[in-house]
Parts: C-alpha cells; structure tokens; sequence
C-alpha cells in the first residue's frame, strides 16, 4: 500500500518514460518493416522488379526532387493533384452543407428527392470520372469534378443528419427568445449539425484525393495519378510507392489542419472527439 | 374575473397522433383562468397533460379544439411575450453562460443590452462563470442560466415546465429560494408545473389540481401563507402541513388511478 501521494514530478516523469516507450516502438515497428522488405528484396526472395525496395523508393524520391520527372517537375505534379483535390473538397462541402442544410429543413423537397438521391447515392461514383474526362477534357476540371462528386455525398448526408437532430426544445427556446428563422438556422441548427459535419470532413479530403487520382489514372496531363500510372507503365515499383509517400503526406496534413479546425469551431464540446487518435 | 386575465383556458381539448396511429387524448375540455401577477401551481398525476397546457400557451402548439388567450390575445404562434423554462435543459451548449443570457436581448435586436446582460448575471449569482460553456457548470448553476435567460426579457407570462426536477433535492430547495427572490422582483404571471406537492404549496399563490389524463381542473385551492416566503423553512409550519393535507387528499385519488392505468396498459404513453 502507498504511504504518500505521488508527486507530480513522479507523475511527469512516468507519462514521459511511457511517451518515449511508445515512440521508440513505434519507430522500431516500422524500421522491422522496411528492413524486412529491404532485406527480402536484397536476397531476391521478393523480386525487386515487381516489389521495389525501400532504398529503391528513397533514391527515385531523390530522382524526382533533383532531376524531375518524365512528365515535368515534381512540384508541378504534386501541385496540380494537391489544388484538383482541394477545390473537389471546398466545393463538396460547401455544397453539401447548403444542400444537406436545406433539404433537411425542407420536408416537403426531402420527400420530393429522397429516392434520386439513393439512386445516385447507390452509384459507384468512381465510375463517373469517365464522364466526366468525357466532358470536361483531359485538364484539371474533370479531376475536380470527380473530387467533388466523392465529397458531397458524404458532407450532404451528415448535414442532413446533424440538422434532422438539432433537439427542438433548443429551437423552440430560441424562437420564443426572439430568434427569427434566420437566427434559429445560423445560432441553433447550424451549431448542432457541426460537429456531424466536421465528423465528414475527416474522411473527405481522403475522398478528394483519390477523386483526383482516379481522375487522373483515367486521362491526364498532369499530376501525381498520371506519374503512379506512368511508372506502373514502366514497369517501376519504386515510382509508384514513391508518389504514394507523397499522397499520404498531403493526406495527413489536410487532417491535421481540419483537426484544428474541428477543435476551433468546436471548442464548446465536453470531450474533443475526432478520429485524429486513430 | 373576467377577459382581462392574464391566462385563459376555453373549452380547451387537445389529441395527439401516436406511433401507433391512435389518438392520444392529452386535455379534455380544460377550463381556467389565471390573474396577472399571479404565481400558479398546476399539480397532477404523470402524464395528466399538464405540460401540454403550458406548450398551448406558449404557442409552440394549437389546442385541437377551444381558445387559449394569453393577456387578451388568441395565442395562434410563438409568443414572445411569453418566457419558457424546460425541463431538462435548454440552454445552447454552443454559448457560454454570456452569450446564452444574452440571447433573448440579442435575437430582439436589443441596443446596448451589455449591462442588463451583466446585470442578469450578477442577479443569478453567475458573476465569474461568463465564459464557461454549459457542460462547465453544475446542474443549479445551468437551471440559473435557463432562469436569468428567460427572465432577462421580462416576460409578462413566465411558463416553468417542471423545471427542478432534474436536480438534486438539496439543490433543489435552493432553487426554489432563489425562484421566489427573482420573481417577487419582477411579479410576473407564472405557471408552474409540478410533480412535487411540497414545491407547489411553498411558492404559489394558487394551487390547481388536474385530473389524470385528458386533463380537466379537479380542485382549486388558494395559498394563504405569509411572504416574502422561505421555501426551505415554510415546510415545516403547520400551516403549511394543514394544507398539505387537504390537497393530498384530493390528488392521491387521482395519483392513484393514474398508477391504475398505467399497470394496465403499460405500452400506453412514452
């Protein structure tokens, strides 16, 4: 049995051991695993034609930043597929609220569109990014559009939601406190649905990115889709693994922006729960 | 009395459509009156439809058949005249204490409402909580923040819907005090909606028993006792126990048959 509380010394000291044991092992996790591959690859048992190898991934990063690519300077590339995706999610959102907002309002126009929206729910959207190299050409439009088309539906169907469960008691307080439609929509409902919103908004920007790599695996001039293709072409394992790292860099820096965004406009919340611990 | 009070209830009947597609019969025919300035009491057993009553005056429903008239006036839609205190809380989780007191001023557009806001929260006992945010505080300290937000606006009625329930019984007493304080300042019309027999005796100046459901006056009863009134004290009067009793006598019937019904049809409401 303890005689005495611990110190808060004690306490610091023993959360950072903890810290530190769980960074070393992270880090050790995954030196286990490129060396596991790296070494697989040397011995052939892998065959570093199809597998690629770590080192092989490095040094093509190092090509690409030095030298550029077949298809033009890295930036450029990673650029174009960064602003595609972007603009895919701006719009996806901002659309997706104000229709999601509206239709959740709306009774009447929610009963009128309830089954096109399953339908086109229902659609494998992917598939889409064809049409729309169809229509919109080989340029970065079409990526945009593809991007967007895999953002709204998720942003619309949980603004849909957040607003269906934004409590009535609230909005009746609030319009017997005075509030016009115009205030119960942007103090009440748009608070409540908020934070399902921004819940969307995590597993978007994902959506957007793929939206405009698919898009470009499909037809492009430009971007980081159209070099995974080239070097799948190419026969280059290293190429596709190395714009890969470049993906899931942009990836995590858009959550980690969207996860400051959540704890900004959601301060108010007893526990910030975000998908960030994952 | 006559057209002039400040609440009144006509032939006053409401249903309401079930899941199951059956009628639910909430008020039968309720008829009442209330005077201005006056604090009512409405007791009655579980789901008597009591809270119905105070959600037909606030306008936030239309009785199916009869007149409800608040100060005069037909009630068709929300009344802002009319303050509200819920249940379980109402207050805007996005707001701090500030912001959710300043609310009514804000929405009502009105000017230079800043020192009425601080006001208010000097009043309710909040000076220092302005920035935390709802789930920050206390049970009492968040029913303070509904009170000080409804009050704020000076409503000429004040409707409570059970609003002490959710506390703890010690809390709760303190609330009452403090109710009693808030409301001999400002004498508005008060309905208030109870459970608690106790609570009813202790602040009203007329207790209304209602039948269980549909709802209809069962007994009125005038409350005497002397104020400025202390809540937590008066309990304990023989005053107070004598009509204690003779209310008790008229609600446990009804208390009574409401329990009946509901060990017969237990999918009934709720």
């Amino acid at each position: 049995m303890a005689e005495e509380y611990l110190s808060d010394q004690e306490i610091k000291r023993r959360n950072t051991t903890h810290r530190i044991k769980v960074h070393s092992l992270q880090l050790g996790f995954a030196v286990l695993l490129m060396g596991t591959w790296q070494i697989l690859a040397d011995k052939k048992i892998l065959d570093p034609f199809f597998y690629g190898r770590p080192t092989g991934v490095l040094h093509q990063l190092k090509v690409w930043v030095q030298n550029g690519t077949s298809i033009g300077s890295l930036w450029v590339n990673a650029w174009v597929t960064f602003y595609e995706a972007t603009y895919g999610f701006f719009a996806g959102v901002i659309l997706g609220i104000i229709f999601g907002v509206f239709l959740a309002r709306n009774k009447t126009a929610a009963e009128i569109f309830a089954p096109y929206i399953k339908v086109s729910n229902s659609i494998p959207r992917v598939v889409l990014g064809s049409i729309f190299v169809l229509w919109l050409g080989l340029g970065s439009i079409s990526k945009v559009a593809l991007a967007f088309v895999l953002v709204f539906f998720p942003v619309f169907f949980n603004a849909f939601q957040g607003t269906r469960e934004a409590d009535n008691k609230l909005i009746s307080n609030a319009r017997l406190l005075g509030a016009s439609k115009r205030d119960v929509l942007r103090r009440v409902i748009f608070p409540s649905a908020l934070s399902w919103i921004t819940a969307s908004m995590h597993v978007s920007f994902g959506f957007a990115l793929i939206g405009a790599i698919v898009g470009e695996f499909l037809g492009a001039q430009r971007g980081l889709g159209l070099l995974i293709a080239t070097a799948q072409g190419n026969f280059n394992p290293n190429g596709v693994y190395a714009a890969m790292v470049l993906i899931a860099i942009m990836a995590l820096s858009a959550e980690f922006l969207i996860t400051k965004l959540e704890d900004r406009l959601l301060n108010w919340r007893p526990t910030q729960v975000s998908g960030s611990e994952l | 009395m006559n057209s002039g009070s400040a609440v009144k209830f006509e032939k006053v009947s409401k249903r309401f459509r079930t899941p199951k597609g059956t009628w639910y019969q909430a008020l039968a025919n309720l008829e009442f009156e209330v005077e201005a300035g006056q604090f009512v009491a409405l007791v009655g057993p579980t789901g008597c439809g009591k809270s119905t009553a105070l959600t037909l005056l606030a306008g936030l429903e239309q009785p199916s058949i009869g007149k409800v008239t608040v100060n005069g006036q037909e009630v068709h839609d929300i009344d802002t005249s009319t303050g509200f205190v819920f249940q379980h809380d109402a207050t805007f989780p996005w707001m701090n204490v500030y912001s959710n007191i300043a609310a009514g001023p804000k929405f009502r557009k009105v000017k230079d409402h800043d020192a009425l806001v601080k006001s208010w929260i000097a009043k309710v006992g909040l000076t220092g909580f302005e920035n935390n945010y709802p789930h920050q505080l206390s049970g009492g300290m968040k029913k303070r923040v509904a009170l000080a937000q409804s009050l704020i606006n000076e409503p000429s009625l004040l409707l409570m819907d059970e609003p002490f329930s959710a506390l703890d019984v010690q809390t709760r007493s303190i609330m009452t005090d403090e109710l009693m304080g808030l409301w001999e300042q400002t004498k508005s019309t008060v309905l208030f909606v109870t459970h608690d027999l106790e609570e009813a005796i202790a602040l009203a100046d007329r207790v209304i028993v209602l039948t269980a459901g549909p709802a209809q006056v069962k007994a009125d009863f005038k409350i005497d006792l002397p104020r400025p009134r202390k809540a937590r004290d008066i309990r304990f009067t023989p005053e107070f126990l004598a009509i204690y009793h003779k209310i008790w006598n008229v609600l446990r019937d009804e208390v009574d048959l409401a329990y009946q019904r509901q060990l017969i049809a237990p999918s009934g409401k709720k």
